[in-house]
């Protein structure tokens, strides 16, 4: 029987691996869009601008549908772990609600505006426009990536034991030292090269799934594979990074995410540590597809074969969602991972029993 | 010392009311676009597939708007009302059957709009827009579900006040749901919900089919293009026979069931204000069929949880009165449009002579007339059951009927601090955003001039 952890895992799962995909492309699309206009406007040459135009085409659908993804991860959130949800809520509200303000109050018209208004703006205002909605749109990942370094680490928390609660204790966050978390950094700088690489992989998909010998086609796919390259490679390096905190401050994520528990956790919090899953294959395997699709990405910059382009689309999301996957299900069992120093200190007040308290 | 919940209130308000209006104004372009296409079927006349496809559009442009400013709506109820997220937990099935109709929507509604000139079989380019309608009317149809828990407890759902033993998590949930059975949770369908649906959904058709036709009898006026006049008469008389059941059948299920489960929001809504039993003729001839039956007082209970006296005005005079006003209208000129002098044969024949009047006072009259009674359906039903979610009454011995809930105010945030400045602020913010459909439907229409 699959027991309702699985079916929240597997729904979680699902809403993340549609919806971020689809954001990563809004985001990349909104930083790449405002200089490739700009680039074209000072060397006149229109390639650059139908670029453009092709990519805001697909700007709005785009944001509609990883929007709706969106809703729906609340949905799930709110109805599968209603007390964790509603507790993040409480406590990192600052957060929800700047990311409401840049994500809805100013993105949402401001994108309609922006694909409204190319080619009836000068290009030089149209391309400071895409900057600032650029800049506006990357503040949504810089709060909801805190939740995620938070729900790995959660810093800035306190427990203040009471009797009267369920759980034994209440937790109580303090937001401003929650943004000192040291995973938050190297994730945030990961999801938006990530983004930006995502992108450009994109790129080199779409225009050599259609290629029809078009000029903008051949400028997209050669501008698509540079970004892929480098920004893929700058995104290894802060995974890379945030890997390692993850390594040091979350045993539950190092051990499920590498195979086995990590040195530093002494042998008795080993059952409190243990993972639902070991997600180690899944990790190993999406370092493997990585590695094959950098190694396409070179390939393509001598052959310029569209088979190996449209290559790229399937795998470079597949490394995503995978990636994506692994990060969110490895905390499992728990919400919110606890520090090993608070597991001393929770395992001394209440036995090794607290987190079945929890 | 009690935190005023006042200025939330009205923000939360005003953004579940602005979101209500684009929901509305979908469905009932959707339905539009429908009817007028399935004219063109049948009679293959042109001028109906124009402005089928017109609603088309106008429908595809506010569920754009509408979908962003639901999770505007959303994000800012779980910000200031975090403590409902844990009860969203047990009443959550509606919301996830909610999410798969919002997916239909996003996928065939572009699908219907995109493809006038695409899909050579009508009847099957008018499939897909049932499919997509589907898509709207599924979606509104659990959400109201979800109201309707909120007005009247369902059946087999239980309230847990942790508080009650002492007891709470981290200081901030104190109040949990719980079903009898999880097979209960079908519960969210039952019968008083069911409803207070079809009540709500045909108040959005209502609305929105009204506003439309205020532009129209505006513009005929003008014009006198009869095309304008053909679409009215596809949307008057419905107006007026659908005002009729939402008011004579439908509002008097839901006021039985106000009555049984919220004696204190029947008190409110008619206006009973005395303490104990007393006969009122009106609402006993109402409810009853009979002149002299008892109903408790509003003050009956205790003042902690007697929902506000503005809430009689908002029933009586908002939806009431202007729901009557309403429907009289859409009758008369209705009648006037689609019979002309033919109205004398049936002694009518004075509908038909009062027309430039009736058509001069519509133009505003009906939709104002939808939009208050919508407004002040919405206020009363909301505010009818304030300062309680959940609601359900249980019987006692001599007194009143015990009225139980779940506080509103158990639902905030309690780290939430917003000076009132703030909070006006964003209510503006948040009654602008609805302008940009607006703004999107004005730039099409006068793009297609």
């Amino acid at each position: 029987m699959i027991s309702s952890s699985s079916i929240v895992a597997g729904l979680l799962s699902w809403a993340f691996d549609v919806h971020l995909p689809l954001v990563y492309t809004v985001l990349g699309i909104l930083w790449i869009t405002p200089f490739l206009e700009y680039v074209g406007w000072k060397r006149n040459d229109e390639r650059y601008m139908k670029l453009v135009g092709t990519m805001l085409n697909y700007l709005i659908a785009v944001y509609a549908i990883g929007g709706v993804f969106g809703t729906i991860i609340t949905v799930f959130l709110a109805g599968l772990m209603p007390v964790f949800t509603n507790l993040a809520g409480i406590a990192l509200w600052p957060v929800w609600a700047t990311a409401i303000v840049a994500g809805v109050i100013i993105t949402i018209p401001v994108i309609g505006m922006y694909y409204r208004t190319f080619g009836r703006w000068g290009h030089r205002n149209h391309a400071a426009l895409g900057v600032l909605l650029a800049i506006s749109a990357s503040i949504i990942p810089l709060m909801f990536r805190l939740v995620f370094a938070y729900t790995a680490f959660p810093a800035g928390t306190s427990i203040v034991p009471d009797g009267s609660s369920v759980t034994g204790f209440d937790l109580v966050v303090n937001v401003a030292q929650a943004f000192n978390n040291p995973l938050y950094p190297p994730l945030y700088a990961s999801t938006m090269f990530a983004a930006l690489a995502f992108t450009g992989a994109m790129m080199v998909f779409g225009f050599s799934l259609r290629y029809k010998g078009l000029p903008h086609q051949d400028l997209g796919i050669t501008i698509g594979r540079k970004l892929a390259l480098v920004f893929g490679a700058l995104f290894a390096v802060s995974a890379s990074a945030y890997l390692y905190e993850v390594y040091q401050l979350s045993p539950t994520m190092a051990w499920s995410i590498f195979g086995r528990a990590p040195p530093y956790l002494p042998s008795a919090y080993q059952p409190v540590y243990r993972p639902t899953y070991n997600l180690s294959m899944a990790f190993y395997t999406d370092v493997v597809l990585a590695v094959i699709t950098f190694a396409l990405l070179l390939l393509n910059f001598r052959s310029e074969s569209r088979a190996l382009g449209v290559l790229l689309g399937p795998l470079s999301v597949a490394v995503l969602d995978i990636s994506e996957a692994v990060d969110l299900l490895a905390h499992a069992p728990y919400a919110v991972v606890p520090p090993l120093q608070v597991a001393e200190e929770l395992a001394s007040k209440y036995g090794l029993s607290f987190a079945l308290i929890l | 010392m009690a935190v005023d919940l006042t200025p939330l209130r009205v923000l939360s308000a005003s953004g579940i009311i602005a979101h209500l209006s684009l929901a509305s104004t979908f469905l009932g372009t959707i339905a539009l676009a429908l009817v007028l296409e399935f004219r063109y079927l049948t009679t293959k006349d042109e001028a109906f597939r124009e402005r089928a496809r017109t609603f088309s559009v106008i429908s595809t442009i506010v569920f754009g708007v509408g979908a962003a400013y639901g999770t505007l709506v959303e994000f800012g109820l779980v910000t200031v009302w975090s403590n409902f997220v844990t009860l969203m937990g047990a009443i959550a099935l509606p919301f996830y059957l909610e999410l798969f109709a919002f997916l239909f929507e996003v996928v065939v509604l572009p699908l219907y709009t995109l493809t006038w000139d695409k899909v050579r079989n009508g009847w099957a380019h008018f499939g897909i827009g049932v499919v997509a309608a589907f898509g709207g009317y599924w979606s509104a149809y659990n959400i109201l579900a979800v109201m309707a828990s909120l007005s009247m407890l369902p059946p087999g759902l239980s309230i847990v006040n942790l508080q009650s033993h002492g007891q709470s998590i981290s200081k901030a949930i104190t109040y949990v749901l719980e079903w009898q059975s999880p097979s209960d949770v079908w519960n969210m369908y039952w019968y008083g919900a069911q409803v207070f649906i079809f009540h709500g959904i045909l108040a959005a058709l209502l609305v929105s089919w009204s506003l439309v036709a205020g532009i129209y009898i505006h513009r005929y006026i003008r014009d006198r293009d009869p095309i304008r006049k053909r679409i009215l008469n596809h949307m008057l008389l419905p107006i007026s026979v659908l005002t009729l059941v939402q008011g004579l059948v439908l509002g008097h299920f839901q006021g039985e069931l106000v009555l049984r489960d919220d004696p204190l929001k029947l008190a409110v809504f008619e206006g009973m204000y005395w303490s104990g039993l007393r006969v009122d003729p009106i609402t006993s001839i109402v409810a009853y069929g009979t002149l002299n039956h008892e109903f408790w007082g509003y003050y009956s209970w205790p003042a902690s949880i007697r929902p506000p006296t503005y809430v009689t005005f908002t029933y009586l005079v908002m939806m009431v009165g202007f729901g009557i006003l309403l429907g009289i209208l859409a009758l008369a000129l209705g009648l006037s449009y689609a019979f002309g002098h033919k109205l004398e044969k049936v002694g009518l024949g004075f509908v038909y002579g009062l027309e430039p009047w009736l058509e001069r006072a519509s133009q505003y009259l009906i939709p104002l007339s939808a939009i208050m009674a919508g407004i002040g359906g919405a206020i009363s039903t909301e505010s009818g059951r304030y300062p309680l979610i959940f609601v359900s009454s249980v019987p006692s011995g001599s007194g009143p009927p015990q009225i139980e809930g779940i506080p509103v105010g158990a639902l905030l945030n309690v780290t939430l601090s917003m000076p009132v400045w703030e909070v006006a602020l964003l209510t503006l913010v948040v009654l602008a955003i609805p302008f940009v459909a607006v703004y999107g439907v004005w730039l099409y229409v006068n793009r297609r001039r």
